[in-house]
């Protein structure tokens, strides 16, 4: 018990550091001094005299970024957690379902083909588009039969069939009313970009990994008798069709609200599951939280350098987390080599 | 024969005398090429507004047999002209519809339409079909199309490229004694602008100019240190706080926010892509944004609207200056 408590403070430490240093580090050079000054009086109810402008950046600007970071990058990998052991792949993530290319189509139907006319916002368009990419998804998958939902085979090749379409369907919208600017601002999206959020954002996006971690948590046993196969799972007692549907729908949901708020951020759904795997096992009462936490950490330090790399300029996240991610998923991959069952 | 020959050498002194007739063959330089002209072409096709209202304002509108990629409507005063034109595509046109129309030149606004990576085409596809091309120096001189997302400028803009532009095309059709009043009206509207605010003793006034964005609150699309929308801002003494040498750099509000400029221009624009294209959303952004609200421009209602289409190397542009030019005076005319 004693260890747990241990556990968990010292996750909730390592979450608090990545949050802070967020917070810290930015586009401009603000003193420390300033940034605890505005913590203070935001949370503790001091009374520093701060310039405003510092104040609106340090807690409008940076705290909610951090925040929609580390919900982000938790909502991800638990989506990415549970696709893996339902589908029993490896390579599974959450973009397989269709949802990233959904979005995308989304975002390029609002903004290159003025859907709505300026009126529907960039960010409603690709929840709409991943929601949409979804449900055709799972559509095709529960129309291509035997065992439907249940076959994780089909599940796959449906959302691969699916992601070319939207995939196609983007591509269309762009070369038919191509402007390089129009381009240019949905590949800034594309490669995900945490610029535009805020409070209202951040907390959509907390209440979703919040809820999201629950659910797993909940079906955590279901989970792990899945990593056996659906069969298995079955003849262990779990109803699976209903925990599979109910999953599905949890991931599809986190995967949707995260990309249609902060663009396709690739390589976290993906990747940090695994990484996590190689530190606490595969029991998903550890799994799903060392995952959310992991996740949320990286895509926070991913951040901090997007903005950190080349001073003055923002680097899509997208881009860090590949660059940084892979080297130190090969590192563990090298470290872990012969250790996994 | 020794007489039609002496009637052609006098008509030839009469045109050389009458001041600046084109002489053919006509060899000028251009971005990187050498074009070579026997006769004034007969007919042409316009890529991009900018070279389009060019030829309109050069009064060779029945030259121009097609237009394309148009982000506003048409210049009022050029709409009768324009109505009789083809408009071969909104956006870019394919190259078989531009070649389609038999021009013997294709103006082309930006190198990206028409250039070494352009999306209709490269010069060289042109040339080999025995069609000349022409690329408008705002855009290809010290400007490096190929690196950061609209263009690096490799050194700053200035508005003589404009004017080059106009005398180049004119001689290129014949009609030099237009394109000379054209830039002579340009360069004399621009100096009065400049003198204007020169006279106020306006100082150390910083400025930032905001065109759109992609989604309303993420990082604006701002003007560059050494672009067109620069140029203007330089040319009346503004200080612009964006220091990047891209034509439109993506700059985070926090950076917007901490330069505090004392005047803040934003781009008014008839296109409906992004939310921040509507002028008002880009202000009430301004003024309820936690952090864009505290800046002095926001707080003092220092806003410049300036048109979108006044912001390139067009004949537009002076029209931009000018309303900066009279924005800024009369924010002075408030504060005192």
């Amino acid at each position: 018990m004693l260890r747990l408590i241990l556990l968990i403070s010292a996750a909730l430490a390592a979450l608090a550091v990545a949050i802070l240093l967020g917070v810290a580090i930015g586009e401009t050079r603000l003193s420390p001094s300033v940034v605890w000054q505005v913590l203070a009086n935001q949370l503790a109810g001091a009374q520093y005299p701060v310039d405003p402008i510092d104040q609106g950046i340090v807690w409008n600007y940076r705290l909610a970024r951090a925040l929609v970071a580390a919900s982000c990058g938790a909502g991800l990998a638990i989506s990415g957690v549970i696709l893996q052991s339902l589908l029993r792949n490896a390579l599974a993530e959450p973009y397989l379902l269709g949802i990233s290319a959904g979005a995308s189509t989304g975002a390029v139907l609002v903004s290159v083909a003025g859907l709505g006319a300026g009126a529907i916002s960039m960010t409603t368009g690709a929840f709409f588009g991943a929601v949409c990419a979804f449900a055709l998804v799972a559509l095709l998958a529960h129309a291509a039969g035997s065992g439907g939902l249940r076959n994780s085979a089909q599940i796959v090749l449906a959302g691969i069939a699916g992601s070319q379409l939207f995939n196609a369907l983007t591509s269309l919208i762009i070369t038919k009313s191509g402007s390089a600017e129009q381009a240019r601002g949905i590949m800034f999206w594309m490669l995900g970009n945490l610029s535009g959020v805020r409070w209202s954002d951040t907390l959509l996006t907390t209440c979703i990994a919040v809820a999201g971690m629950a659910v797993c948590l909940w079906h955590a046993r279901a989970l792990d008798a899945f990593t056996f196969g659906s069969e298995s799972a079955a003849a262990l007692g779990v109803a699976v069709r209903r925990v599979q549907l109910v999953l599905l729908l949890v991931a599809a949901l986190i995967t949707a609200v995260m990309v249609s708020i902060v663009g396709a951020i690739g390589f976290v759904g993906l990747v940090i599951p695994h990484a996590a795997r190689f530190m606490v096992g595969v029991r998903h009462r550890r799994l799903i939280p060392a995952s959310a936490l992991i996740g949320a950490v990286f895509l926070i330090a991913a951040d901090v350098i997007s903005r950190t790399l080349i001073p003055g300029q923002v680097l899509p996240i997208g881009v860090i987390t590949a660059l940084v991610g892979a080297p130190v998923f090969a590192g563990i991959l090298l470290k872990g080599r012969g250790g996994r069952a | 024969m020794p007489v039609r020959r002496l009637a052609f050498s006098t008509l030839a002194a009469l045109l050389c005398f009458s001041a600046s007739a084109t002489e053919y063959p006509l060899q000028l330089h251009n971005c990187g090429y050498t074009l070579k002209f026997d006769k004034a072409p007969a007919s042409a096709v316009t890529i991009g507004q900018a070279g389009t209202e060019m030829l309109y304002a050069l009064g060779l509108g029945d030259k121009v047999a097609g237009t394309a990629l148009w982000f506003n409507s048409v210049l009022p005063q050029f709409k009768a002209v324009n109505d009789k034109v083809t408009r071969l595509a909104d956006n870019d046109p394919s190259f078989e519809s531009v070649i389609g129309k038999r021009p013997a030149l294709v103006v082309s606004q930006f190198e990206w339409m028409v250039g070494k990576e352009g999306v209709v085409g490269t010069r060289e596809q042109f040339h080999d079909l025995r069609i000349a091309t022409y690329a408008m120096p705002s855009d290809c001189e010290g400007k490096n199309n190929l690196s950061g997302s609209d263009g690096t400028r490799t050194t700053a803009y200035d508005v003589n490229a404009l004017y080059k532009s106009v005398q180049q095309l004119a001689q290129i059709f014949d009609v030099e004694a237009r394109g000379k009043a054209l830039v002579d009206e340009l360069t004399q509207r621009q100096a009065q602008a400049v003198a204007q605010l020169k006279s106020s003793k306006l100082q150390n006034v910083s400025a930032a100019l905001w065109f759109s964005s992609a989604d309303l609150a993420i990082d604006p699309y701002m003007a560059g240190q050494k672009g067109v929308a620069g140029y203007m801002m330089q040319t009346l003494g503004l200080r612009n706080i964006v220091t990047s040498a891209e034509e439109w750099p993506t700059v985070g509000w926090e950076t917007i926010a901490k330069a505090n400029p004392s005047i803040l221009i934003i781009a008014r624009m008839d296109r409906r892509r992004f939310p921040a294209d509507d002028y008002r959303k880009k202000l009430e952004f301004l003024k309820n944004d936690p952090v864009t609200r505290h800046m002095d421009a926001v707080k003092n209602n220092r806003i410049v609207i300036v048109d979108a289409d006044a912001l390139q190397g067009s004949i537009r542009m002076v029209d931009g200056i000018e309303q900066i030019a009279q924005a800024a005076l009369k924010l002075q005319a408030a504060a005192r």
